[in-house]
């Protein structure tokens, strides 16, 4: 008896150790990690992002290490003083303010010492970092990353297509790139290579059939996409082209799978894997696969960052409103389950106007909407359409309608004038409808941003927005909504005349 | 009672001290109110002085095209003006009666203040106009403000100088993207009459 359980402890402990093992190194690297990635013209370096109460931090020596050359620092119990290249920092524990050169500047959460390391809001980023580094910062607010210096990133867009079995994801990236797949817990992953990668979406929204989800992540440094299956069994053959800048995947049922499911039975998805909205519990199994990716809405919010366009009477900034009312379109928008929504900047940002309808041009949208607010003289609140006019021939030549195979960038807009003035007249329709409006006829107007968009394309200007004319009924929410509302039936009434 | 005296000393000098400061601030606020005027009152003299140094030659109407916010439209206006012998000196003329503004109180295409730093005449009819970068900054942003001021320019220099077919807007030398954000400059501006008000 005792022989026995001697015989069951060793057993035992033979075991734990294993089970422990097991259990450490089980998703050891979990595929998303809380950092934040600087990419600087020849590396990137990964700092970890802490939440302290309910504003993320990074620690502050890191960060100016990495962007900067730290000359030297003082540190006292509660304030620290740092030179960086030419400049003092000087920041004080619980406290907003940070002082450089004399000057203060306040960030959106106090700075906080955690563990004796000194830690800022990641504000300090956007509002600091450009004024002690020579180099220029590009950081889009809300992302995880900020690139220092000359480093040009590279975007894609994607879109998915039904083939038989399965779906066919496409990436087009701006710039070529290197890939590498690997599988893990259950779900691919696709290497984008060492160069930064920036996306065009913070988050993509569409359903298909076959890919639950699409997910980028670069949090330690890799940028990589991460494509969640909607069940398992799936085959995925990925594929990049010879100019490097194409990749195809196709993910398909495997040929025994598909002989099994006739006469109609769906292998269930496995436990804990998302089922996609197109397919109810219950449903037959799609004998055809699902519908083709949503159509994609490009919504420009004009200006942004330096560059606050217009201004009314009480300090409204053009860039702030416009950016208020494309969030309020672009949720409009998405609860219709209908769209796929791309926006040209997120946050206070300013992308050039080429940058713009680079954007646009790469997610192929349906249309492209640009918002504005301007003079627009006495009887506010005014509504104008826009198309785009040609300043040099007002009315553009049959010639310029017919691009051939290559599209010049400087006119593309050309080839869909047309398009663009029908979707001007329903957005004007339904903006008409609208009480207490004014609302002018469709015009046309040498908009600059408009005139390399490669889908029909149109500017809504607001008005007035000046500072002798009473702008607070653009800033009302009501008005706001009223529009959204109006958007979303306009490019119905727009698909519906197009089909 | 003579600490009473103090107290009422202080208040009253407290009172002074506050005046004191509520009238410098009236005075800073006045004087950066001012600070235009005088400019847009110096740009004027200046603009007539211009004016009055073009040789002596016949008088002529001129139409000069305004915009009206109101409408979206140009509004003609016409001037009597002595007219210069050469083309660049007329582009000279037309522009600086634009930046004079408009007699019935339309809005000015150009700022006050707007320096035309140099206009040249190509042989294919296109007038190149280079404006002075600080009168981009002024300029009212807007997809209507900034094409009617455009093609205010445009339409009133072909309207009156015929060998004007097309125009094109550099600043400071230097050819821009946009005015102020909105309306292309890059490319030549061609007339557009379907922006003058009709009928009038």
């Amino acid at each position: 008896m005792a022989k026995l359980l001697l015989r069951r402890t060793r057993t035992l402990l033979i075991l734990i150790p294993i089970i422990i093992l097991v259990i450490i190194f089980w998703q050891a690297r979990p595929l998303r990690s809380d950092n934040f990635v600087f990419y600087l013209p020849n590396a990137s370096h990964v700092v970890p992002v802490q939440a302290i109460g309910h504003a993320n931090y990074v620690p502050l020596l890191q960060v100016l290490n990495i962007v900067g050359k730290v000359q030297g620092l003082t540190a006292a119990r509660d304030s620290l003083k740092v030179w960086v290249e030419d400049n003092q920092i000087e920041v004080r524990q619980d406290d907003k303010k940070v002082r450089i050169m004399k000057k203060n500047i306040k960030l959106s959460d106090p700075v906080r010492v955690d563990n004796g390391q000194w830690m800022v809001p990641l504000n300090f980023i956007e509002a600091v970092l450009p004024k002690i580094i020579r180099e220029p910062v590009v950081y889009r607010l809300g992302s995880r990353r900020a690139f220092i210096g000359d480093v040009r990133p590279s975007s894609f867009s994607f879109r998915l297509d039904p083939i038989p079995n399965g779906s066919r994801l496409t990436l087009q990236f701006t710039n070529k790139v290197n890939i590498r797949t690997a599988s893990r817990n259950g779900k691919w992953v696709i290497y984008l290579g060492e160069k930064p990668v920036q996306p065009l979406e913070q988050k993509f929204n569409f359903q298909d059939a076959y890919l639950a989800n699409i997910q980028f992540d670069d949090q330690d440094g890799m940028p990589k996409l991460i494509l969640t299956p909607s069940s398992d069994g799936l085959n995925f053959y990925p594929k990049l082209d010879d100019s490097g800048r194409t990749l195809m995947a196709d993910m398909v049922k495997p040929a025994a799978a598909v002989a099994q499911q006739l006469p109609p039975v769906q292998a269930p998805p496995t436990p804990g894997a998302a089922v996609p909205p197109s397919i109810a519990p219950g449903a037959a199994a799609p004998a055809a696969p699902a519908g083709p990716a949503l159509p994609v809405v490009v919504l420009d919010a004009g200006h942004g960052a330096e560059d606050s366009g217009a201004r009314g009477e009480n300090g409204v900034l053009e860039k702030d409103i416009v950016a208020q009312l494309v969030a309020r379109v672009r949720n409009a928008l998405l609860a219709t389950n209908k769209y796929r929504i791309v926006l040209t900047r997120v946050g206070d940002v300013n992308p050039s106007l080429d940058q713009r309808a680079a954007t646009a041009n790469g997610a192929r949208p349906e249309v492209f909407i640009t918002f504005h607010a301007g003079n627009l003289g006495i009887r506010a609140p005014r509504i104008v359409v826009y198309t785009y006019q040609p300043p040099s021939s007002p009315t553009p030549s049959a010639d310029d309608r017919s691009p051939g195979i290559f599209i010049p960038w400087a006119t593309a807009q050309l080839s869909q004038l047309a398009r663009s003035q029908q979707f001007a007249q329903a957005l004007q329709e339904k903006f008409a409808s609208l009480s207490g409006v004014t609302v002018s006829p469709p015009a046309v107007a040498p908009m600059r941003v408009l005139r390399s968009v490669n889908a029909p394309a149109v500017a809504v200007e607001l008005g007035s927005l000046t500072t002798d004319v009473d702008s607070s009924p653009l800033t009302n929410p009501n008005f706001q909504e009223e529009i959204s509302n109006a958007i979303v039936q306009a490019l119905d009434d727009f698909k519906g005349r197009q089909t | 009672m003579t600490r009473r005296a103090g107290v009422i000393a202080l208040a009253i000098l407290l009172a002074v001290l506050a005046a004191g400061f509520v009238y410098l601030h009236l005075l800073t606020r006045r004087a950066k109110l001012e600070a235009p005027q005088h400019g847009e009152e110096v740009a004027r003299t200046q603009l007539r002085e211009a004016a009055l140094q073009s040789p002596t030659g016949p008088t002529q109407n001129i139409t000069l095209y305004f915009p009206s916010d109101d409408e979206g439209l140009l509004v003609p206006e016409t001037r009597q003006i002595t007219w210069a012998t050469n083309d660049t000196d007329r582009i000279h003329q037309v522009l600086l009666a634009l930046i004079d503004g408009s007699y019935q109180g339309l809005r000015r295409p150009l700022p006050p203040s707007t320096e035309l730093r140099a206009a040249f005449l190509s042989s294919d009819g296109t007038a190149y106009l280079d404006f002075s970068s600080s009168a981009l900054a002024l300029f009212t942003p807007g997809i209507q403000s900034e094409t009617l001021a455009v093609y205010s320019i445009v339409n009133s220099l072909a309207a009156n100088i015929p060998s004007v077919k097309k125009v094109r807007i550099l600043v400071q030398g230097q050819e821009v993207e946009t005015l102020n954000g909105h309306a292309d400059l890059g490319e030549d501006y061609a007339p557009d009459p379907t922006r003058n008000k009709p009928g009038s």
